[in-house]
């Protein structure tokens, strides 16, 4: 079971992966509402865990990746995506996301992908 | 879906933010190309796409990515922005306001018009893409100078062991390709990869059928590399080490990774510091506020209650006891209060759109600015003010605003200028609505309320401008030449007037001919809770807010003077009508006391037997069942039991 951080812009996807997160025996350690609060949050929670939004304000998911990373390079980041948005993703894996989970989330998927990054 | 009927609220209340978003940024958009707006619309159609998925409302989802396709060839500069797209993606935003209601009251954002919409996205998309194949509802695409570090450049003379990996991705998996690339990047880690097939590059562009091969040189071990490959949505990974260099080099595995590092005393310590870091912000239905507040309102009432009880008994311990409770009412009172209240912005985000709509269908060009939305109101207030906002704002279109070419020969801009603005002044928020078109025709309104009987033409002769002006509030009166399909239907300004004075507002309207038109609108922040000052007529217990009320004095006999059918007192130089409520109350036993009251500057005084004081009461609006109750805006109950009417100081002066 992990530290989560979960980074995305709206309340409602945070909610639900809250919840879904957990409902799998994980710990919320944080919540940002943007790329660039996500990586301040990062370095001031170290969380074993990322989700994070591709999608969003200020900075987006990418560019928050890099930067955690910069950070801390073995950062465990699990990108949050929709069906439509494989060429994100697919640059978020380059620039080094662990994993992602595809919206609408399902919690044992979600749960399971989490688990995988964790343990690897 | 039942999964997530907790969350209905939470979706409901976050799609119309969104589509406030869309909205606002589509007009902005509409004025020319702007970066920030496309962006903004992009998320928040993002979001709502996202948000309509998780919560299984299919119908808004696709709406949603039929959107995102038409706004990314936009973005891409491929898609003009013109009036027709405009049109239909307000249309389409229109249709997911609908939905989001629709979703409100426990639907599935059913909307009879998605597939048209749909479609006519789609031909869009089609006229805008033209040979731009992919890319669409891609809201970014990858920049080439992230690609993968070359990889072909691998030394002939790797010695490290060779393994030949075979992944396959699960079929259920939304993005096979995806998983296939990740376990690709896992494997990156751990060695270099010879070759892959399919290719990466194919994998990249999405050319993926479920099953990945390939050569890895790695020191990692067979079982590290099976580890690495693996994961959600992955179905099977063989791996087989190519036997090609002397066996017995094989590296030992290394332990599996540890996830917990830290010992339990840092981890009960973060816990420590979590708690610090709770959610802020929560959203709360807006019936169990309501509930929470009648409860609060209870609380009030029998707070007086327990205080007068308290009095007649003179307990020390009990009169203590009453004291404590009594600040901690006021103190849930206060905050009870502060939670109702709801910045204008909430309806105000609304009006740039009707503004949009009206001006359109008048011919009209419209220039709409919005000051001090963030002031706040109390949500009882709030409710009621948006349909006379509404009317008002068609009605500054309609018959404020002149049409374009008017407004040249008149020597004006050719767009006309609408200002709405709130702000706080002491007690009270007043709004203002404001245009630079022709202003009232004051002849014109003298001439109307003759035709339609409402004054003879002798008494509307001798009317003044201000009484004039005030006619149009009267009910059957409107100028209106053609009864449009957007304003009009015969609603006149006296529906504003009357919906204003039930939120105990009040209405001005100050117009300047050939300048303009300002019309003011004077609100209580709220509405039910209020302090009054009671006192008592004819032994008659009334309340009167203690906002109207600027002094009381003693009143002798022979002050009062008789002007006309009226009676009037000189107040320190200053004659005062006098009001009596003898028709309501009965006459006043002495009489030896007069309050003056106050509403928009005009004063009057009223006669009364005796002030009891002043108090904070809970307004309770009159049942309809009582009929038309003009004077009294409520009941309130005092401590006693005691049901005495509030009067409304607006009818009076």
């Amino acid at each position: 079971m992990g530290r989560i951080l979960i980074v995305d812009d709206t309340l409602f996807m945070r909610t639900l992966l809250k919840n879904i997160l957990f409902s799998g025996g994980h710990t919320i350690v944080g919540e940002a509402a943007d790329g660039e609060e996500g990586i301040a949050k990062y370095q001031e929670l170290k969380p074993d865990l990322v989700t994070m939004d591709v999608v969003m304000p200020k900075m987006n998911g990418i560019e928050s990746l890099k930067g955690i990373r910069q950070f801390d390079p073995a950062a465990k980041v699990v990108m949050c995506t929709a069906v439509g948005q494989e060429q994100m993703v697919k640059l978020a894996i380059k620039t080094g996301a662990r994993g992602y989970i595809v919206k609408p989330f399902q919690a044992p998927k979600v749960l399971e992908e989490v688990k995988n990054v964790l343990a690897s | 879906m039942s999964e997530f009927e907790a969350y209905r609220g939470l979706f409901v209340a976050e799609s119309r933010e969104n589509h406030e978003t869309i909205v606002k940024s589509l007009l902005v958009l509409e004025q020319g190309v702007d970066e920030t707006a496309i962006d903004e619309i992009f998320r928040a159609v993002h979001t709502l796409k996202g948000a309509s998925a998780s919560m299984g409302f299919d119908e808004p989802e696709r709406l949603c990515h039929s959107m995102e396709d038409v706004l990314s060839l936009i973005r891409a500069g491929t898609l003009e922005v013109s009036q027709p797209v405009m049109d239909l993606l307000l249309a389409c935003t229109d249709a997911i306001e609908e939905m989001v209601d629709g979703i409100e009251t426990g639907g599935a954002g059913h909307h009879g018009n998605t597939g048209q919409l749909v479609d006519l996205l789609r031909k869009w998309v089609d006229l805008g893409s033209g040979e731009r194949a992919a890319g669409a509802g891609e809201s970014f695409s990858p920049d080439p100078s992230e690609a993968e570090p070359a990889e072909f450049e691998l030394p002939a003379l790797d010695d490290r062991p060779r393994y030949r990996v075979r992944v396959r991705v699960s079929e259920e998996s939304a993005m096979s390709d995806v998983r296939a690339m990740l376990a690709l990047s896992n494997l990156d880690a751990l060695g270099t990869v010879i070759a892959t097939t399919p290719s990466r590059q194919a994998v990249d562009e999405g050319r993926f059928e479920g099953l990945l091969e390939l050569e890895i040189a790695s020191d990692a071990g067979d079982e590290a590399l099976r580890i690495a490959a693996s994961g959600t949505e992955i179905a099977e990974v063989v791996v087989v080490r190519i036997e090609r260099h002397a066996p017995g080099t094989d590296p030992a595995v290394p332990a599996p990774p540890v996830t917990g590092r830290e010992d339990d005393d840092r981890r009960s310590r973060d816990r420590e510091k979590e708690k610090g870091r709770e959610i802020k912000n929560i959203r709360v239905d807006i019936h169990q506020l309501d509930h929470i507040m009648n409860l609060v309102e209870d609380l009030v009432i029998n707070r007086g209650r327990l205080k007068q009880i308290g009095e007649q008994h003179q307990i020390k311990e009990m009169d203590e006891a009453i004291s404590v409770v009594e600040r901690s009412v006021s103190e849930l009172q206060n905050l009870m209060m502060l939670i109702r209240m709801i910045p204008l912005n909430q309806i105000f985000n609304r009006f740039p759109r009707v503004v949009r709509d009206v001006a359109k269908h008048d011919g009209k060009e419209v220039e709409f600015l919005i000051e001090g939305g963030e002031t706040e109101l109390d949500r009882s207030v709030m409710d009621g003010l948006s349909d006379p906002l509404l009317h008002l704002i068609r009605n500054a279109i309609n018959h404020g605003v002149e049409q374009p070419e008017v407004r040249e020969r008149a020597g004006k801009s050719r767009v006309g200028q609408l200002r709405l603005s709130a702000h706080r002044d002491r007690d009270n928020v007043v709004i203002e609505l404001a245009d630079d078109g022709a202003g009232i025709d004051i002849a014109r309104v003298r001439r109307k309320a003759v035709e339609r009987g409402l004054y003879t033409f002798e008494a509307a002769a001798l009317l003044s401008d201000d009484e004039v002006t005030a006619i149009l509030f009267q009910p059957g009166f409107s100028t209106a030449e053609t009864i449009t399909d957007i304003s009009g239907r015969g609603v006149g300004l006296d529906v504003v007037k009357s919906s204003i004075e039930a939120l105990k507002g009040s209405v001005k309207v100050i117009s300047v001919p050939g300048k303009g038109t300002r019309f003011e609108l004077m609100l209580p922040p709220t509405m039910a809770i209020i302090q009054v000052m009671i006192v008592r007529i004819n032994t008659r217990r009334i309340a009167i807010p203690i906002n109207s009320v600027i002094e009381v004095a003693s009143l002798a006999a022979d002050a009062l003077h008789r002007i006309g059918a009226s009676e009037a007192i000189l107040l320190r130089d200053e004659v005062l009508p006098i009001y009596r409520l003898d028709e309501m109350f009965g006459p006043p036993a002495s009489g030896g006391i007069i309050m003056v009251v106050q509403y928009l500057g005009r004063k009057c005084g009223v006669p009364l037997d005796l002030v009891e004081g002043q108090q904070e009461v809970v307004v309770k609006p009159l049942n309809r069942l009582i009929g038309s109750s003009r004077g009294v805006s409520g009941v309130t109950i005092l401590g006693d039991g005691d049901v005495v009417p509030v009067v409304d100081v607006n009818t009076m002066v």
